[in-house]
């Protein structure tokens, strides 16, 4: 009585007949696909399903004069002792991809965490099968028995199919969350600071398109701000470069013909040091790039290879950098803006306010611009400090600092390079 | 167990037309026999690999210390190109072609290729055109634009080194012999095979063989696409990849890897099917899943051609190409984990042995997988921005290719020279040269994931002392030095094996299929009769299964063998010498005369080819 009440539930009928229809509309494609897996994989020994994972089960036999268990296991031992003493550093190098200081940059180094516990679960799991195999079934000397001669198991087969399936899904839904979270532009209402940057060979050239230094022509070494979203606008004028500061975030390729934007926005002050990251010549390993992350507001202290710098805020820096070059202020410094226009650098490099200079029109772009050059860091894009000594070793051979460097070699005795050099030092 | 010299007592064949086996320079130059042919890959390929050796060992001399000046600029990047160059076509590639002509047609016990006279053809345009791609150091300077030669760093304003016409014609000429021996191979696979010997009882290796043959038949024709483009942009002005004139330098990268992926797994799949051929033998057990494992193979090979946009994350693509194309890269994970764990089920339970061809095929397994999970990495996009052009991936294709594809080759040398050269190679200096190499290989590439994640980026001559660099890159230099000894323990040991080594009889490792029951080395005609085939094991059945032993037949075959040829040589010069007088016009005046007169004897030498009785 009570069962045929239950069956006359609406509900319970509703249940049954759809469980039924779907069994029904499922079952061939059941039946098809136990056929496939039959056909692919038969089974030969059912038991041995219980076997496999039986550890406990010895099904080896004559085990005790086993051959030296060394060659396998010290391979993998190898493997864990190098990884171990190169891998697995704590100290902070100076390029860092993991230490990012980039909300952009952060989204790699969390995907690289996370994926690194993904391997090391599978890494384990693999070798460790992998040692206890080489370890349990080495065969004995003078053992001709035959080991079980079966030719797999299709539970198995569907087992570790699953497996990794499982993974693959579970990883790569946060990526392209993340991925598309990268490809975002930052919203238009806050401040941006945007950044058109031309790679060449082989030196880097950014123009500023917004706020205070609107207009503004740097080479090679970049300022931006803490806190305030960049967007870089990528493009080059020979062929292809890739802008790339590790500790900043991914690269982004300079392609010619093409512009790609780059989206990120720092979160701490501090300078950090890049270089391009694709094949592009004969100077490609010599093509730095410097990122100077200034503070919104007040100037604050950073350490720099191991040296303190005064970062002042950014808006104090672009007021700065916006301003013509300083007059030469003594002789010395006349005598070299003088041998600076005879010497025909002005073909390629523009001085903001120097006479002579100015007036360089398209060809302001061959080579960097130089109002400034006095305040950089580095010169010859972050491959030598910027010393009068340096300045004047680079400019009387500038390939002898870079294979193939396009700055023209021009012939002039070393006082005249000198004089050159404490002309662009002044200017700061 | 059955003696597998009862067939010394089968009936001697009747011969219609038969080649003498005969080693003189003639016939090595008119052969169109599979296994001269396959020893000529072989040692061409040994050659190479020791030369692209050199040059990498050229180059970790200049990385060794930071700010050194013994290889800089494109003295450096001409060493990364060839190296890079030489390892992919001319040293891993003639290798698999080696194992690919020598044994795909004893395995499936055929008596040669489908078209012995194209395979011939294969073998010298290959020839020709690796060492015309090399003749660029004598007559100009090495390319140096990187292996993948990226547009516009190739075009002739930008580098106007004739290096790079060197690096397109050379590679031209390799594009075309793969092509040729993707077809022939994949008909003789298909078509081919001893009766009985249905595609399931196909061994791993030559199904493999059969995917890759399908990847270079179907990938090659866009790189060369790509590499008759950038001719025609060189030689005679036009711009299909000049941005200013409104060419796209991206259409060569898609066109180079829409190539370049498949081919990564045209140099992996065939070490796969050599490991999986070795681990059965010394677990004396069959293949676990060989099923799973082939169809793992195969899939690999399908999905390998939707993946080529994980190469091109940082070129801009936009985040909807890139998401399709990491998604397609993750996939590639589930085949590649299901093929090594149906490889730790064959070890599981098996009784194990551990002669020099085993050690390199298990060190093939753990080595294969840090190359697989650093994949897994480089599958994330986001990731990949930092890791791209970096060490860290640097460090992970050598893992895959000498952790993997070059392991598994030692290990076919190992397993497979007894047969090819009917003596067994020295167990005691393979063992030193598998313990230098092991260990050289991890000294050398493991530092490099490290130097990637502290942001160096590849392809770099020089790096300065404050980078953080130098420990690492001291450590990878060291290890170079333990592979190159290694190496050449191994060349040691491989020539001198081939007249003092012990005699190996047919079957020396007690093996399961058709290749082990010829003579080692095989006759002409490598079977006296056909075997009929039972099971994907039939010389293990026969040896094991008195049921199943093979039959020898009463009545003897007749056997017709083609005759050796010159015609196949006089085509490839044929193309060879239309691609020199392209790569000399503006250099030598009526240079296209001589492109003319290839064209002739490529003709000429056709139609003897067709005409001439075989």
């Amino acid at each position: 009585m009570a069962k045929v009440a239950q069956a006359r539930s609406p509900y319970a009928v509703l249940v049954r007949s759809s469980a039924k229809s779907l069994r029904f509309c499922l079952s061939p494609t059941t039946r098809w696909a136990g056929r496939m897996l039959r056909t692919i994989q038969p089974i030969r020994l059912p038991d041995w399903y219980t076997r496999q994972f039986g550890l406990l089960s010895p099904a080896r036999t004559g085990s005790t004069s086993r051959k030296s268990l060394l060659s396998p296991v010290l391979l993998i031992a190898a493997i864990i002792a190098i990884a171990a003493v190169a891998g697995c550093s704590t100290e902070l190098a100076p390029r860092d991809t993991h230490a990012t200081i980039s909300d952009s940059g952060n989204i790699s180094s969390f995907f690289y965490k996370m994926l690194l516990y993904v391997d090391i679960v599978i890494g384990v799991a693999v070798f460790g099968f992998l040692a206890v195999a080489i370890v349990r079934f080495r065969r004995a000397a003078g053992d001709d028995s035959l080991p079980p001669q079966n030719h797999g198991d299709a539970r198995l087969e569907l087992i570790w199919t699953a497996i990794p399936t499982v993974i693959v899904v579970v990883i790569t839904i946060p990526m392209l969350v993340g991925l598309f979270q990268l490809a975002k532009h930052p919203d238009q209402n806050q401040k941006i600071i945007e950044i058109d940057v031309t790679g060449k060979q082989w030196w880097w050239d950014f123009t500023y398109k917004s706020g205070t230094a609107n207009g503004l022509q740097t080479a090679n070494e970049v300022h931006v701000e803490a806190n305030t979203a960049v967007v870089m606008n990528m493009t080059s004028s020979d062929v292809i470069h890739a802008w790339w500061i590790p500790r900043l975030t991914g690269k982004r390729d300079a392609t010619p013909g093409r512009t790609y934007p780059l989206y990120f926005t720092p979160l701490e002050p501090g300078i950090y040091d890049g270089q391009c990251a694709e094949l592009c010549g004969a100077s490609h390993a010599v093509m730095g790039t410097k990122l100077f992350v200034h503070p919104p507001a007040k100037e604050v202290e950073v350490e720099y290879a191991g040296k303190k710098y005064t970062l002042d805020s950014y808006e104090t820096w672009a007021r700065e950098q916006m301003a013509s070059s300083v007059a030469p202020a003594t002789p010395e410094l006349e005598k070299g803006a003088k041998l600076f226009r005879d010497k025909t650098c002005p073909a390629c490099h523009l001085v903001k306010g120097l006479e002579g200079a100015e007036s360089a029109g398209q060809s302001v772009t061959t080579g960097p611009n130089l109002t400034h050059v006095g305040s950089r860091m580095t010169i010859a894009a972050n491959t030598l400090l910027n010393t009068p000594q340096n300045l004047a070793k680079w400019i009387q051979d500038p390939q002898a600092v870079k294979p193939g460097a396009k700055m023209t070699k021009i012939a002039m005795t070393p006082d005249e390079a000198a004089a050159i050099a404490a002309y662009l030092t002044s200017l700061k | 167990m059955a003696a597998v010299t009862d067939f010394d007592r089968a009936l001697a064949p009747v011969y219609h037309q038969d080649r003498e086996n005969k080693y003189g320079l003639v016939d090595w130059l008119t052969t169109v026999d599979h296994k001269k042919i396959g020893i000529l890959y072989g040692a061409a390929g040994l050659i190479y690999f020791l030369i692209g050796g050199l040059e990498a060992v050229l180059m970790r001399i200049q990385l060794a210390l930071p700010d050194q000046n013994i290889f800089i600029g494109d003295t450096f990047n001409g060493l990364v190109t060839m190296h890079a160059t030489t390892m992919v076509f001319m040293a891993i590639m003639p290798m698999i072609a080696a194992f690919s002509n020598y044994f795909v047609p004893l395995m499936i016990g055929a008596r040669d290729v489908a078209f012995p006279r194209m395979n011939a053809f294969s073998w010298w345009t290959f020839f020709f055109g690796s060492v015309l791609l090399n003749s660029s150091l004598i007559f100009a300077e090495f390319p140096a634009a990187g292996w993948t030669g990226y547009a516009p760093l190739t075009s002739k304003g930008i580098t106007p080194s004739q290096g790079i016409d060197f690096w397109w014609a050379g590679l031209t000429m390799l594009a075309i012999s793969s092509m040729v021996a993707g077809v022939n191979f994949v008909v003789t696979i298909l078509n081919m095979r001893a009766p009985g010997m249905t595609l399931m009882r196909v061994p791993v290796l030559a199904w493999m063989m059969l995917v890759i043959q399908f990847l270079l038949a179907f990938s090659f024709p866009p790189v060369a696409v790509g590499l008759i483009l950038l001719a025609f942009d060189r030689t005679f002005g036009t711009v299909f990849y000049e941005y200013t004139m409104g060419g796209d330098p991206h259409l060569w990268q898609h066109l180079f890897w829409v190539f370049g992926h498949p081919e990564v797994y045209v140099l992996i799949l065939p070490s796969m099917g050599i490991v999986s051929e070795i681990l059965p033998v010394f677990a004396r057990r069959p293949l676990y899943g060989q099923h799973a494992v082939i169809f793992s193979g195969i899939f690999i090979g399908f999905v390998g051609f939707g993946v080529w946009g994980h190469h091109m994350f940082t070129s801009g693509m936009g985040p909807i190409a890139d998401a399709v194309f990491a998604s397609t890269t993750a996939i590639i994970a589930i085949p590649t984990a299901v093929k090594i764990f149906n490889w730790l089920g064959t070890l599981w339970n098996g009784k194990l042995s551990f002669p020099t061809a085993m050690l390199f095929a298990v060190s093939f397994i753990p080595l294969f997988t840090i190359g697989g999970l650093s994949g897994i990495m480089h599958a994330n996009a986001p990731l990949d921005l930092q890791q791209h052009d970096s060490y860290f991936v640097v460090a992970h294709f050598h893992y895959v290719l000498v952790g993997g594809a070059i392991m598994g080759l030692f290990a076919g040398f190992y397993f497979y020279m007894p047969k090819i050269s009917g003596k067994m190679m020295s167990e005691s200096l393979g063992k030193i040269h598998f313990w230098l190499f092991a260990i050289g290989m991890n000294v050398t590439f493991w530092p490099m994931h490290d130097l990637g994640n502290r942001g160096m980026p590849r392809r770099i001559y020089t790096y300065p002392a404050d980078a953080g660099w130098n420990v690492d890159n001291l450590l990878a230099t060291g290890g170079v030095v333990l592979m190159a000894i290694g190496t050449l323990i191994f060349v040691y040991n491989l020539v001198t094996s081939v007249k003092g080594g012990r005699d190996a009889g047919r079957d020396p490792w007690d093996a399961s299929t058709l290749e082990w029951l010829c003579d080692s080395p095989p006759k002409v005609h490598n079977f006296d009769f056909t075997p009929v085939v039972y099971s994907e094991r039939p010389l293990w059945d026969h040896k094991y299964s008195p049921d199943m032993a093979i039959s020898v037949p009463t009545q003897a075959e007749e056997i017709h063998m083609p005759s050796n040829s010159w015609k196949p040589m006089y085509v490839s010069i044929g193309i060879l010498m239309i691609l020199v007088g392209l790569l000399l016009i503006g250099t030598l005046p009526f240079s296209w005369l001589l492109s003319i007169a290839g064209a002739i004897t490529i003709i000429a030498s056709l139609i003897a080819w067709v005409t001439e009785p075989v």
